[in-house]
């Protein structure tokens, strides 16, 4: 069981939050990870803890194609391998620490992570492309039911802002839930806004804020 | 796990300038004291109507919920009656009491955290050092600890290579020797005394004992603030929070062996408040 | 020009950080805020009858507000740094350096009873805080729909840095940062600005630092 829940795919963050050369923190199902964009564009993550004094790497900082822990500048590469000990400059290290890299890729704008390699590629939502991500501390249930929208496997469709948008949903806990908006790709900008404000709103109201409760 | 040696322990409650003579409620180890200062210099702590132990030492006030075996250590060196005592104040931290002190004994953050003022990334190497038990005292001590810094301290001009001594006299407390800028020969003094308020939540004070006769009080109390508040966001960002003394969980190096005896003297002693004793 | 500050006020911090985007030189006067309280005591007080810090002095003109200070050093050393003509970028940088003083007053209540043991209902300020950050965010991300990174018009400017300090600092009062990506990259934007110096609970970007590791060209 924990092979097929490791196997899956989950929507992490949205790609054009992830500037080159920058790391930042996300959640997975067992827990926080570190997801950083080379400075090639290539997108790599990795659990979010130094295996040297356990400080989250997604406050370290990102030069060429390696992420450094900002607590000692241990230095990681693509493959999660420690390349560098600034404290030991002449020492090579053993190639055993690692800070556990986690699969990660992206489609219609979206980052999605999975603990082991998936066979298939995630869910495609063609002529769609991500707009925002907001944290909703809800269910899916009530996210759903906010804003009247159809549930199937954690995508929720539904009317937001006079727009068809879609919903991608990353369940943290019992009342929290990373939720990933998508637009049809040729969306103007005003109407983005527009999605970007009902979806504060929705979050309002599955969170029982306001006098829309 | 609140363990005799724990309970045992001497804890810093306070600044004797600061106390209120109408008590000032605070925790230790997870219960609930209040510490009263007094007009006639006896402060005292009183836990469920109990009145605890109490020493005034450092410029602090220190009590224990047990019945401490031994006295509060003492710093000899700060005796010196040239030196400048500085109260730094208190800086509560989200963290293992046991990290907070583990933080202070390593230098091998200073490029990163500290930049260009206690350490530059172009001088990272922490260089072989002597660190031992000492069975006669009882205490964690690291000596001939050299690291480049580019702003040793308030006083220091420019980049010096600065040699450091540590030393760990209680489990929530260290204090460190510092070649002193001014005083080529003499050591300055800065101590980390901690007050464990539960396993992952801690006041911190910090104090100087320091030969300085250009910097304003004020302005040394700010240096260390600074230096300070830079480990803060990192203590508070450790996983996980308690300090692992299972040695798979985390991964020393030899710029790590003060942090290494540290945890194995805790383990020694069963002081384990703070710490987690197998990865969970 | 005198300012009486604090290394740990992300107040002051304000006023530093535009005076050194502007290259122009302070001079500091250290308060002893904590824990001697010295910007409630009398040479003060006479300064500033609020009781409270930064103070910038320059000659006899003394000011106890920072937004006005940053107004005042943009004007006289960077008038990029304000709104000037437009009557709607003008507006909407003063009610920036308004929304400023509710950051100040929910995350930074929030990190002075976290920090330093300040009184306070804790759990009201670090919710309004959040109310606060998810206001920002959303206006964040509509600036980058239009292609601007920056709360007001194409540069930065005194309302960017009115709201920085309160919000890099958040999490010192427990309130996490983790999920506003549209925040995150603004405060980049600002950190990686020539003339950007930090505060304790700020990092530098060491990635923007040549890295000594890096083999030299040959």
């Amino acid at each position: 069981m924990a092979a097929d829940t490791d196997a899956r795919w989950v929507p992490i963050a949205v790609s054009a939050d992830i500037l080159n050369g920058t790391v930042v923190p996300a959640q997975m199902p067992k827990g926080p990870i570190a997801v950083w964009r080379a400075a090639s564009g290539h997108l790599y993550a990795n659990g979010d803890r130094c295996p040297h004094r356990g400080m989250r790497l997604s406050h370290g900082f990102v030069r060429g194609e390696t992420l450094s822990c900002i607590y000692h500048g241990w230095r990681f590469g693509t493959d999660g391998v420690c390349q560098k000990i600034p404290a030991h400059p002449a020492v090579e290290p053993p190639k055993t620490i690692n800070c556990g890299p986690v699969s990660v890729t992206e489609v219609n704008g979206v980052v999605w992570g999975a603990a082991a390699s998936p066979v298939d590629p995630p869910v495609q939502f063609a002529g769609y492309n991500a707009l925002r991500s907001l944290l909703i501390s809800a269910s899916v249930e009530a996210i759903s039911s906010a804003c009247h929208g159809e549930t199937v496997e954690g995508v929720i469709t539904a009317q937001l802002g006079g727009q068809g948008t879609i919903l991608l949903t990353n369940v943290h806990g019992p009342d929290e839930a990373l939720v990933i908006a998508l637009l049809p790709t040729a969306t103007s900008a005003q109407d983005r806004v527009k999605v970007s404000t009902a979806l504060e709103a929705l979050r309002r109201t599955a969170e029982g804020i306001g006098d829309a409760a | 796990m609140t363990t005799d040696a724990v309970r045992n322990a001497w804890y810093p409650v306070g600044l004797l300038s600061g106390l209120s003579v109408d008590g000032e409620d605070s925790l230790l180890l997870g219960e609930k004291i209040t510490v009263f200062g007094s007009d006639d210099g006896t402060p005292r702590v009183e836990s469920c109507g109990h009145i605890l132990p109490v020493v005034q030492r450092f410029g602090h006030l220190w009590t224990s919920l047990g019945a401490p075996d031994k006295d509060l250590f003492t710093i000899p060196e700060a005796d010196h009656p040239d030196r400048t005592l500085v109260d730094v104040g208190v800086v509560r931290v989200k963290c293992s009491p046991l990290r907070a002190v583990e933080n202070f004994l390593d230098v091998a953050h200073f490029p990163f955290v500290h930049t260009d003022i206690l350490g530059a990334e172009t001088h990272p190497e922490v260089r072989d050092y002597k660190v031992e038990i000492r069975d006669e005292v009882d205490e964690v001590w690291a000596t001939k600890v050299e690291f480049f810094q580019p702003q040793a301290a308030k006083s220091a001009g420019g980049g010096i290579t600065t040699e450091y001594m540590y030393r760990v006299p209680a489990p929530t407390c260290s204090v460190l020797y510092k070649t002193c800028p001014p005083r080529p020969g003499e050591w300055d003094v800065i101590a980390l005394f901690v007050q464990p308020l539960a396993e992952d939540l801690c006041d911190v004070w910090p104090w100087m004992a320091l030969f300085d006769d250009e910097s304003s009080m004020t302005d040394l109390i700010h240096f260390q603030q600074l230096i300070f508040l830079q480990d803060r966001s990192i203590l508070e960002n450790q996983i996980p929070k308690k300090l692992p003394l299972d040695p798979a969980m985390e991964t020393p190096t030899r710029a790590d062996l003060t942090s290494v005896a540290y945890r194995r003297w805790l383990k020694r002693h069963s002081y384990t408040y703070g710490a987690q004793l197998v990865a969970e | 020009m005198i300012l009486y500050d604090y290394i740990l006020s992300p107040s002051c911090y304000k006023v530093r950080l535009l005076a050194s985007l502007l290259g122009v030189q302070l001079e500091l006067r250290a308060v002893d805020f904590h824990p001697g309280r010295e910007h409630k005591a009398d040479d003060l007080l006479n300064l500033n009858p609020a009781g409270s810090i930064p103070i910038l002095v320059d000659d006899d003109f003394v000011l106890t507000e920072s937004a006005a200070m940053l107004a005042y050093l943009a004007s006289k050393y960077g008038p990029d740094w304000a709104a000037d003509g437009d009557p709607q970028a003008i507006a909407l940088q003063h009610q920036w350096l308004a929304f400023s003083n509710r950051l100040t007053a929910t995350l930074g209540g929030a990190r002075l009873v976290e920090m330093l043991n300040f009184e306070g209902d804790l759990e009201a300020l670090q919710s309004s805080g959040v109310v606060a950050l998810r206001e920002l965010e959303a206006a964040l991300f509509a600036r980058r729909v239009s292609g601007g990174t920056f709360l007001v018009g194409d540069a930065p400017s005194i309302a960017d840095i009115a709201c920085f300090p309160y919000v890099a600092l958040a999490p010192d009062g427990s309130v996490s940062l983790d999920p506003y990506p549209s925040i995150r990259l603004w405060m980049r934007a600002l950190r990686a600005l020539p003339g950007f110096i930090e505060m304790p609970g700020i990092h530098r970007l060491h990635e923007l630092a040549q890295d000594p590791l890096a083999e030299p060209d040959s």
